[in-house]
């Protein structure tokens, strides 16, 4: 079922894996531009052949799969790569999306989406892929942290935070743009002992915002996926 | 007469039985004729110089009279034959003796013997028929009171109650009712002093199978000391009456057979009634499922092919028509499919959860939440649809933690700040504003739009209500149904009010619960 499209050898190369014709179709369309090449496999057994095969840059996975289950094409592909993986799905509870990220996808979207925030989270997601080193100075809006100094400002004014809350915002950072559970953050920044005691982080997340977001009621910067995580917004 | 035997004091209003009639028994009945005899004797002697023998009679005659009136047939029959036995011995000459000297007195005997019989006769017949007559009316009154106490009970338990109680007071005999339902014969009820043995069970489907009474006073199980009536309605049978009637009452006599009858008919059209309005009650439940099942299905198919029908047309229109449409234009029919395909995608979310709300699926996950979270969730989901800079957000400074399930309560205030910002004018200002009152957070959603009338207040959170006005605004009359199933399994409170100066509020109670442990958290 792939399609491997040896005339655009140097293009970031992106694999579907999703059973729906229709979305295929689709995605293929939006995708297959001059700025990507769009390879497919309508089930999960030829999704883990084609991410062999293929080699790609970027996965995106639905997980309604009619032979395996997403959650396990993920956990499988985590065997031997690092791959980014974009679960793309209509399920809407947020256990499933909390099961596939733990798993380890990068993210997820929830169709019906539209391709501006598709081809966003792929960006982010080839960013990371490509170039493994995290910037030391990030700059989002009129955020900037500045990892090696330990120094965060907002509009060129510097803001203290605690150590907790500056640990919080620097995962957030280094990972801008991607989805992150809340027992992945808990996990590294408390520890495993804090994983049941999610109002921890809750709690220094409204901090933070106090202190970096000009209207905490309308984060722009520190964003909740509700039921699911936290995610700072990327820096394009 | 003495007092304390006097025979005719024992009238009791709530007796309707013929042993309550007053009748002495008849050993004193003899007595008292015979008193009565001697007192006419007794007068007639005093009155003896005055009075010829043969108008003796009369005062003899007067006590069989006065006998048949107070005593009875047999009484009043032999105090005619003292009668005639006294005037003979202490009047007729020669006196003091039972011999006559002229037989003239022998007609004279033979009339006052038989016409006391014949007195004594007609008196006792006109008065059995008189209590007769009594016993048929307190049977009536019964009855009566029978039927209006079972007209009064609503529910087949309430009729049973009613049924056994009044009988076991009427009757003055404890009652059971047995009953057939579903495949079951059953003793339904029964008053608290009648003990009932298996053998009385079999009797009773006996006489349910058969359709006959039976026990006491009937031709069959007569050693019974229960008396068994079928209850009978048109064409079923329904179950059986069990009395245990006081020793002195004949079970077989008409009356007693014909009250009996009276109450198990009465007993069954009550029964009748209660099952026939009961089904007309589940007939009417089934119908106005239907009708909300009509309505949804319309909601279902409006909501869905409305947008439908506009990004069809959309994509037609820029398919065929593609090169000739000004780019303006063009951009204008995209932009209207995608709404249109946001709001198809939102319409089937609603669904989807209020179908899980009433599969009883859709139970809450609390965890401490940030109210500020919640609140800005919601807004970037309302904002980034409709544009920002119309509402307006107040929160209590220091809120704690509250227990929510954010993703729920999210879709709650959506639903609530769509609604809003759908009926508001405009530019109309919508307020958010939460704040802690008596152990709870309040949430109130306040717009300027044209309220609802306030006899439906309470009605905007059912399925399917739509406001009369404005016209043209689309819903599904879904949202708020859905806000009041998830406030209320957080264990809250939804309600609305019309501001002052015009516009609607929304207000969300929900439980604050454990105090929220934030302070520990570093």
């Amino acid at each position: 079922m792939t399609g491997p499209e040896t005339s655009k050898p140097n293009l970031p190369r992106i694999l579907v894996i999703d059973d729906e014709a229709a979305i295929q179709r689709f995605l293929k369309a939006a995708l297959d531009t001059v700025e990507f090449s769009v390879h497919q496999a309508m089930n999960g057994h030829a999704g883990l052949a084609a991410a062999v095969a293929v080699r790609p840059d970027v996965i995106l996975l639905d997980l309604g799969l009619p032979d395996l289950d997403g959650v396990e094409v993920i956990r499988r592909i985590r065997e031997w790569s690092q791959v980014p993986i974009i679960v793309v799905s209509v399920r809407e509870r947020e256990d499933d999306k909390v099961k596939a990220l733990d798993a380890g996808a990068d993210d997820y979207l929830t169709k019906p989406f539209g391709t501006g925030e598709l081809l966003a989270r792929i960006k982010v997601a080839l960013r990371r892929s490509l170039k493994q080193a995290p910037e030391p100075v990030l700059n989002i809006g009129e955020l900037q942290v500045d990892l090696p100094h330990r120094r965060v400002t907002v509009r060129g004014e510097e803001v203290q935070l605690t150590p907790t809350e500056y640990e919080l915002l620097r995962m957030l950072a280094t990972h801008a743009g991607k989805v992150l559970t809340h027992s992945q953050i808990l996990k590294q920044i408390w520890g495993v002992a804090y994983m049941e005691q999610p109002h921890v982080l809750r709690v220094n997340v409204s901090n933070l915002r106090r202190k970096i977001e000009a209207d905490a009621s309308r984060p722009q910067y520190l964003l909740t996926e509700p039921g699911v995580g936290y995610r700072l917004k990327s820096g394009e | 007469m003495n007092e304390g035997q006097r025979p005719y004091g024992r009238s009791r209003r709530s007796s309707y039985w013929p042993s309550d009639t007053p009748v002495p028994p008849v050993r004193y009945g003899f007595l008292y004729a015979l008193l009565l005899v001697a007192a006419a004797t007794l007068f007639c002697e005093q009155l003896r110089p005055y009075l010829s023998p043969i108008n003796m009679v009369m005062a003899y005659l007067l006590v069989v009279v006065l006998a048949a009136v107070w005593l009875g047939r047999k009484p009043a029959v032999a105090s005619a034959f003292l009668g005639v036995l006294a005037f003979d011995f202490f009047f007729v000459p020669p006196r003091f003796s039972l011999r006559i000297s002229d037989t003239e007195y022998l007609f004279t005997f033979l009339a006052l013997f038989i016409v006391g019989i014949v007195i004594s006769s007609l008196v006792a017949r006109s008065k059995e028929r008189l209590e007769a007559l009594g016993v048929r009316e307190r049977q009536t009154a019964a009855l009566y009171q029978l039927s209006r106490d079972l007209a009064g009970a609503a529910d087949t338990p309430a009729l049973l109650e009613a049924l056994v109680g009044n009988l076991g007071a009427s009757l003055k005999a404890p009652v059971a009712v047995f009953l057939q339902r579903g495949p079951q014969f059953e003793l339904a009820a029964h008053s608290r002093e009648l003990p009932l043995t298996p053998s009385d069970r079999e009797i009773a489907l006996w006489c349910f199978r058969s359709r006959r009474p039976a026990g006491r006073g009937s031709d069959s199980f007569t050693s019974s000391p229960l008396s068994f009536v079928p209850i009978k309605a048109l064409a079923n049978q329904l179950g059986v009456l069990a009395v245990r009637l006081p020793d002195e009452e004949d079970p077989g006599g008409a009356p007693m057979r014909r009250l009996l009858d009276a109450c198990a008919t009465q007993a069954a059209l009550a029964l009748e009634r209660v099952r026939l309005t009961g089904e007309a009650q589940q007939l009417q439940i089934l119908r106005a499922r239907e009708n909300l099942e009509r309505a949804l299905l319309n909601s279902v198919s409006h909501d869905l092919r409305t947008p439908l029908a506009t990004i069809t047309g959309v994509l037609t229109a820029v398919l065929d028509e593609g090169e000739r449409l000004s780019p303006a234009a063009r951009q204008e029919l995209l932009e209207t499919a995608r709404e249109e395909a946001g709001r198809l995608n939102r319409f089937v979310g609603n669904l989807l959860d209020m179908s899980r709300l009433e599969a009883g699926a859709l139970r809450p996950q609390l965890e401490l939440c940030d109210v500020q979270d919640l609140i800005g969730c919601a807004l970037a989901a309302v904002e980034k649809r409709l544009g920002e800079g119309r509402i307006e957000v107040r929160l209590a400074p220091e809120l704690p933690l509250i227990p929510l399930d954010l993703v729920l309560m999210i879709q709650v205030l959506v639903n609530l700040l769509d609604n809003a910002l759908k009926y508001g004018p405009p530019d109309g200002e919508v307020e958010v504003s939460c704040r802690l009152a008596d152990g709870a957070l309040l949430i109130e959603v306040a717009d300027r739009g044209p309220g609802v009338p306030a006899a439906d207040l309470p009605k905007i959170f059912d399925k399917f209500y739509r406001t009369p006005e404005p016209e043209g605004v689309g819903g599904t009359g879904l949202g708020l149904s859905i806000c009041r199933g998830i406030v209320e399994a957080h264990g809250g409170g939804i309600r609305a009010e019309n501001r002052e100066g015009g516009g609607l509020k929304v207000i969300i109670k929900v439980p604050q619960a454990a105090p929220a442990r934030g302070d520990e958290a570093r």
